[in-house]
């Protein structure tokens, strides 16, 4: 059975058509059963998995339930706290730790309801990645196991587009929820800055960091964000006002809304691949379609959205590893400790000139949008690369199109757009202002399900080694869905051949033989 | 290549507490040709003095009533 929405599954559940511990099974079967070509889970925790389960269910037979995230399966991003199960941000340093005490947002989704399969990978403390010096190896991604997933919250964008949860939880720093959103395929949300409390998920970067859920659609988005947003005083950034109904525009056109396309971006700054434009280009013509006014809109250049990021991302991440940095720096992988000493290496001066341009981005980001409702570019420059040809500074290469969501804290969400010529995902991305999530999700939905791209999910059945073979002989690089016709077509034309062979005469000529030119 | 010699980028590693080993050293240095023109960015704003940083210190945040 393939892997329902949350929405769907949902309804099934209300109806009685499958209980919470059927579909927590299927989806612990299903970790057991491709998980090892993903390594997406860090820790798959079965019996606790089956325990809200049971408990789920007992709430539907007693007509009890929570609401629609009632027996739903999920995992967190294993930065995020978890009382009794181990919680290792992907790193030696906290292996085997054990929290005493959830964070605020696992608990949220625990009284929502939710089935907790277990823990998920990320880049180690959420920045470095992929690394293959660490104690697990980095997620791959399920469109092909070859490619990189993004990161940091790798394990996250990997198993709901494999379909092993039906929803997760990821950080954003710089774009750790919404990169791997756009290279697995599937939607991520980084809420406004102060919406998600962060206390108890371990910090990267005080002042950039936000919690969001990641899911396959957009609504599935809006269902978890409605359980993660609230008020927390143990968290200094919590907004403290009142959270609105985040599924309100869904499946709601955008007439009469006015959408500003921030074309230099992704033109000019950082020219995208012709997959990711024709995403944009399809999803402009859709809103277009439904009413929505297109505009350009002119903002500084990512290379200064980047610069402030980058800044005030590593001083404040080394300013807390600092003890680890100078006495275990050899226990953290080798990209991680290697980007994060530079922001040992700032100055004072420097730190503070970042966040005195960052006020100076901010300003000019919500003048320019003053007279839009939302404004939309690339959320990757392509599809994935492969795993294993990660330039260690790739990430200071170039800039990248989610830094000025993190800058600003405005909302902003990936949604798959369209397949590159790999036949791995491409994404669009939307951005609200602050606190306008029922806005962006409105946005984003009305793209998502006219473009109709949910019903295709990447494939995970192995192709046996001969078939692998006779491809490669072939020079053939087939998507996905192609690959997965080929173990029966290949068995099926073996029999046709086998009937045609027989024993025949030794002198038997076959039916088209050589004939000299009659008269010749 | 970085702007800042091999040098001088030794004595900021030094600053830092952290040991590096020399292999260590020179790929990070190679890193840091990447951040120095971030760091002219944000340097190279001819910013009011004024101009405040975007998370200033709020009194009303600690007020006893409100912790």
């Amino acid at each position: 059975m393939q892997t329902p929405t949350i929405a769907e599954a949902a309804t099934l559940l209300a109806a009685r058509k499958i209980s919470p511990v059927e579909l927590a099974q299927q989806c612990l079967d299903k970790i057991e059963a491709v998980d090892s070509k993903l390594n997406s889970f860090i820790v798959v925790a079965k019996e606790r998995a089956l325990q809200d389960a049971r408990a789920a269910e007992a709430r539907l037979m007693a007509g009890t339930t929570k609401g629609k995230l009632d027996g739903i399966p999920i995992a967190h991003k294993d930065i995020y706290g978890t009382r009794g199960i181990a919680t290792t941000a992907h790193s030696k340093l906290l292996q085997g730790w054990v929290p005493t005490e959830d964070a605020f947002t696992v608990t949220k989704l625990a009284e929502a309801g939710t089935v907790m399969l277990g823990k998920l990978a990320t880049h180690e403390f959420a920045f470095g990645g992929p690394s293959f010096d660490l104690p697990w190896p980095p997620a791959r991604n399920p469109w092909n196991p070859a490619h990189f997933t993004s990161g940091s919250s790798s394990g996250t964008g990997a198993a709901v587009a494999a379909g092993l949860i039906l929803g997760g939880t990821g950080s954003d720093t710089g774009g750790s929820i919404r990169g791997p959103a756009a290279l697995c395929g599937i939607a991520g949300i980084k809420p406004t800055y102060g919406l998600c409390s962060r206390s108890g998920i371990l910090p990267l970067a005080f002042s950039l960091d936000h919690a969001g859920p990641m899911a396959w659609t957009v609504e599935d988005c809006a269902l978890l964000l409605q359980a993660m947003a609230g008020h927390d005083p143990a968290d200094p950034a919590s907004a403290n006002r009142d959270i609105p109904d985040f599924n309100a525009g869904i499946g709601r056109d955008v007439k009469g809304l006015r959408i500003g396309v921030v074309r230099h971006w992704h033109e000019t700054d950082s020219p995208v691949s012709p997959a990711v434009q024709a995403g944009i280009n399809s999803a402009v013509a859709i809103w277009r379609d439904q009413g929505a006014e297109i505009v350009d809109v002119v903002l500084p250049s990512l290379y200064e959205y980047q610069a402030a990021n980058f800044v005030i991302l590593t001083v404040e991440a080394f300013s807390l590893h600092e003890p680890w940095m100078r006495g275990r720096f050899n226990d953290y992988g080798e990209l991680l400790r290697d980007r994060m000493i530079m922001g040992g290496l700032m100055a004072g001066t420097d730190y503070l000139q970042a966040l005195r341009r960052r006020r100076e981005l901010c300003a000019v980001t919500a003048a320019a949008a003053k007279d839009v409702d939302v404004l939309v570019t690339a959320g990757a420059a392509a599809e994935a690369p492969r795993i294993d040809s990660i330039p260690k500074w790739t990430n200071l290469e170039k800039p990248g199109f989610t830094n000025p969501f993190n800058i600003t804290g405005w909302p902003a969400i990936c949604v798959c757009s369209g397949f590159g010529e790999g036949g791995l995902p491409v994404s669009v991305q939307i951005a609200a202002k602050p606190f306008q999530e029922p806005l962006l999700f409105q946005v984003a939905d009305a793209f998502e399900k006219a473009a109709g791209l949910r019903g295709i999910r990447p494939s995970l059945s192995a192709t046996p080694p001969h078939v692998a073979k006779g491809l490669a002989d072939a020079g053939l690089n087939l998507l996905p869905g192609q690959l997965d016709l080929m173990p029966e077509m290949v068995a099926e034309l073996a029999a046709g051949a086998a009937a045609l062979k027989g024993a025949r005469p030794y002198s038997q000529d076959p039916a088209g033989v050589m004939h000299l030119p009659v008269g010749g | 290549m970085p702007k800042t010699s091999l040098q001088d980028f030794e004595a900021m590693v030094r600053r830092t507490g952290v040991i590096l080993t020399t292999a260590q050293t020179e790929h990070i240095y190679e890193g840091w040709g990447y951040i120095e023109p971030m760091l002219e960015r944000i340097r190279a704003h001819g910013r009011d003095r004024a101009a405040e940083p975007a998370h200033i210190f709020l009194p009303d945040v600690f007020d006893a009533e409100k912790l």
